[in-house]
């Protein structure tokens, strides 16, 4: 099991400093090999939304920077892993900077997805994607808009299995890796 | 005094976006109400830091925030997320000007306009977080079809987005909530989703050919 994490935690990283050890624990715990990227270090810029890469350099975002680096790791797993604030239901400026980069992973073309329009797979395979966020307090509207999230970027981003949850500040270890321990169940290859 | 509105746009495209076409008819018929307006682009406004306090400064003090973007990834560009982030921090730390409005209208590359609800619902959460009064949200699919034109050069086919722009300004003015069936009226089909498909395909070779890449357009470089 390769599996890739991305991190996107701002400056203050807190509840998802601890939520990322505990995570890389349970992962060491298992035998999965996993490889983060720590977004906030990493000079990535925002999408200009070119199109270049559908048309230009096919596959690959015409900007030369790290944002590469993660999208072919992102091909390259068996699960992908998204850790970020709950930001307004959403993700994080960090995480989002190269979630944009990243559709250089799909076709441009169209086609039925359970009953909509989506993009045509690039690739024959793609990863499981898990979100885990953090909030400061329960916050059922974030909550749900979080799980939502998660749920159209795996019809989007066709990835076979998904699952989202939720930690918020103050709960302890145990609480947290209990959670993690059904979230990563969820996902898991057999 | 007279009225401010502000129209920031989350689209990085050049020389235009839907995201502009559709933000700057509100911004006009809001300025034939006499409001005064401005228009910031969001991926400029982040290049200084001096043009990037004058947009949170000008977000902070306007009657009526429109905030124009397209659909990335299920939800908010990172620019505009970013943006986001950063004004709700600045209005946590002071007492945010009373009764400011906002109004979010996305538009996205699919058909379906419900593949915007996400993006709505995080302006809608983000409005509550900041304590913005929320006029409602405004989506549309098949973007492209406009493609950053101005609508009254888009035809029939955008006449209903053009009346429900003209409706959504008029609430705007009047200080009421977007009316639901404006809602439903921005979010009608432009056209059959096969032809949108159609013609979207088409495009996409095209443009391959121009760069001479039509034979490497479904190259996988990281499968490696
Ligand atoms: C990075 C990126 C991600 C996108 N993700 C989506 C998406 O998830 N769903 C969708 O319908 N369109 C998506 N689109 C398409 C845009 O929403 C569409 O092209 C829109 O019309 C662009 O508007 P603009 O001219 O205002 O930039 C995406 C485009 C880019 C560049």
């Amino acid at each position: 099991m390769k599996i890739t994490i991305l991190d996107g935690a701002g400056s203050d990283g807190g509840t998802l400093a601890a939520l990322h050890a505990s995570l890389v624990a349970e992962l060491d715990a298992r035998g999965w090999e996993h490889r983060s990227f720590i977004l906030r270090e990493m000079d990535v810029k925002p999408c200009r939304g070119c199109f270049g890469c559908w048309v230009q350099t096919p596959g690959m975002c015409i900007v030369d920077d790290a944002s590469r680096e993660v999208s072919r790791a992102i091909v390259q797993s068996d699960l992908l892993i998204y850790l970020t604030p709950v930001t307004f239901g959403g993700y994080s400026y960090e995480l989002k900077k190269v979630l944009d980069r990243s559709i250089c992973n799909i076709l441009p073309f169209f086609k039925m997805v359970k009953g909509e329009i989506h993009h045509v797979p690039r690739y024959e395979r793609y990863p499981r994607l898990l979100g885990v966020g953090t909030l400061p307090q329960p916050d059922a509207e974030s909550e749900r808009i979080f799980t939502t999230l998660i749920e159209r970027n795996a019809i989007n981003m066709h990835c076979p299995a998904h699952a989202a949850g939720v930690v918020f500040d103050g709960e302890g270890p145990e609480q947290v890796e209990r959670k993690l321990h059904t979230l990563l169940t969820a996902v898991e290859v057999t | 005094m007279q009225k401010k509105a502000l129209l920031l746009v989350g689209s990085a495209r050049r020389p235009r976006s839907t995201s502009e076409s559709l933000g700057s008819h509100v911004l006009e018929r809001l300025k034939t109400q006499g409001f005064d307006t401005e228009v910031i682009l969001i991926h400029r406004a982040h290049r200084s830091e001096e043009q990037h306090a004058a947009m949170l400064d000008a977000a902070n003090h306007a009657d009526v925030v429109v905030l124009a973007f397209p659909l990335y990834v299920d939800c908010l560009p990172a620019l505009v997320t970013k943006t986001l982030e950063q004004l709700a921090t600045s209005r946590r730390a002071g007492t945010p000007k009373a009764g400011q409005r906002l109004l979010a209208i996305v538009n996205c590359g699919f058909p379906e306009t419900s593949q915007n609800e996400t993006a709505l619902a995080i302006c809608h959460q983000f409005a509550r977080e900041a304590r913005f009064e929320w006029a409602g949200g405004l989506a549309m699919g098949a973007g492209a079809a406009i493609d950053g034109l101005p609508l009254e050069e888009r035809g029939g086919m955008v006449r209903h987005v053009i009346a429900a722009l003209d409706a959504a300004a008029a609430a705007l003015a009047a200080g009421t909530p977007v009316p639901q069936e404006t809602v439903a009226l921005m979010g009608r089909p432009l056209m059959p989703s096969w032809t949108y498909s159609l013609f979207g395909g088409i495009g996409w070779r095209m443009q391959a050919r121009r760069h001479g890449t039509q034979k490497r357009l479904y190259d996988r470089p990281f499968a490696e």
